[in-house]
């Protein structure tokens, strides 16, 4: 009954944390009372102290904000050169796709890099091995998806309209999917692993910068490299 | 370590899920495209609008994921603090931003074209209050849904609500250039 009580006063202290520090008693609970440390953290966070939407929004508000400011700067790219992106059918359809998966590997790259290094496993982050499998896996999965969506968009096209793929510009379309595919996902792991050491090593949670700073890069750099390649095959 | 493991299947299989989604959002894009990418600004709206839906509703899922698993939710559609708290918070977030999208737009149609037309701001915030009042619901639900059938929601939910995002993006920009 006596521990009972003192985890809960515990417990009502950390509620009364302010939202964005961390706490040393997070890391006292966790080890003395073994308190999952997603546990103390969502008590901290939306505990009945809390004003759940307020503290949302606020955190949210910020990334958000920063995300769609790069995406809008992406979309000015290919809103310079619509009218040849318009005429480029394949390359539309393939658009929100291409999107998706890039953001997607941002996520996937943050999050298993974030988590291997509070597994320690990254000392030697070049000679890792774990972390070489991962980039090969993300690689040839975009890589082979890139060219099947390819294949799909022409495919529909061809099925729903009277729109006419020649072999050139499909040849054209298959090559910027590849490339942008490659290229965004070599600088997505790039900056996972720059900006995951920085953030660890000043102690900070690189799990709540990461996937915010990878997912806007992917959405703005997906945008700028479509209206680049566009620009100088057709 | 064997490069075709655990995380390659899930990896790709959730990417296959994915883009048969954005696929069939770029299909509505290119058969529509007179209707919705001819708009001025439209390119400047359409990426941040797309993501949105990952950003908010996936950040919502993921949030409802860790406080089923902690306990913290049940998962039931009974009305609750945080549930409701969540609720909130996307909707509002989700509506804020395609506000910011349709302002964004305006300027750049202000600065490059000189078009002062405020249907630029107006058509990502029907789309957004469309698009949102499907896609919230739908990720609770379905969130709520594989959590009962034993499935880890955030292994699912990411794909999923990308692709029916992309989906419901698409046909609720659509809908708010009927109306406008």
């Amino acid at each position: 009954m006596k521990l009972h009580h003192r985890i809960r006063k515990h417990l009502q202290t950390l509620q009364g944390v302010r939202k964005e520090k961390h706490h040393h008693l997070l890391h006292h609970l966790h080890q003395k009372y073994r308190i999952s440390k997603s546990t103390l953290f969502y008590v901290k966070e939306y505990g009945p102290g809390s004003h759940v939407a307020a503290t949302i929004i606020m955190e949210s508000l910020k990334i958000l904000l920063f995300s769609s400011v790069m995406s809008s700067l992406g979309g000015l790219a290919l809103e310079h050169i619509k009218f040849l992106f318009i005429s480029i059918l394949p390359l539309i359809i393939l658009m929100p796709a291409l999107n998706d998966m890039i953001g997607d590997y941002g996520t996937i790259i943050s999050s298993r890099f974030s988590t291997m290094l509070y597994e320690g496993k990254v000392s030697g982050w070049h000679r890792n091995k774990e972390l070489r499998t991962l980039f090969w896996q993300v690689l040839s999965i975009g890589g082979f998806l890139a060219v099947l969506s390819t294949v799909l968009s022409v495919a529909i096209l061809s099925f729903l309209t009277d729109y006419h793929t020649t072999l050139m510009m499909g040849l054209k379309v298959l090559f910027i999917a590849v490339v942008d595919i490659i290229l965004l996902v070599t600088i997505l792991f790039a900056i996972a692993i720059g900006a995951g050491l920085y953030f660890y090593k000043r102690q900070e949670d690189p799990n709540n910068f990461l996937i915010p700073i990878t997912t806007s890069v992917a959405d703005f750099g997906n945008m700028v490299v479509l209206a680049v390649l566009a620009v100088l095959l057709f | 370590m064997s490069f075709f493991d655990k995380n390659f299947k899930e990896i790709f299989t959730s990417q296959v899920i994915s883009i048969l989604g954005g696929l069939l959002a770029g299909t509505i894009l290119a058969l529509y495209t007179n209707k919705i990418l001819y708009i001025p600004g439209m390119l400047v709206i359409l990426p941040g609008f797309l993501a949105m839906r990952g950003n908010i509703s996936g950040s919502f899922a993921s949030r409802l994921s860790a406080g089923l698993f902690l306990g913290f939710i049940k998962p039931t559609l009974r009305k609750t603090r945080i549930v409701q708290g969540n609720l909130k918070a996307s909707f509002f977030l989700a509506i804020f931003i395609s506000l910011v999208l349709g302002i964004l737009a305006f300027l750049s149609n202000y600065i490059v074209w000189g078009s002062s037309s405020i249907k630029i701001i107006l058509l990502p915030l029907i789309a957004g209050i469309i698009a949102n009042a499907i896609e919230i619901p739908l990720t609770l639900i379905m969130t709520f849904y594989f959590f009962k059938k034993g499935h880890d929601p955030n292994n699912i939910m990411g794909p999923v609500v990308t692709s029916t995002g992309d989906i419901t993006s698409i046909v609720a920009l659509l809908i708010a250039v009927v109306i406008l």
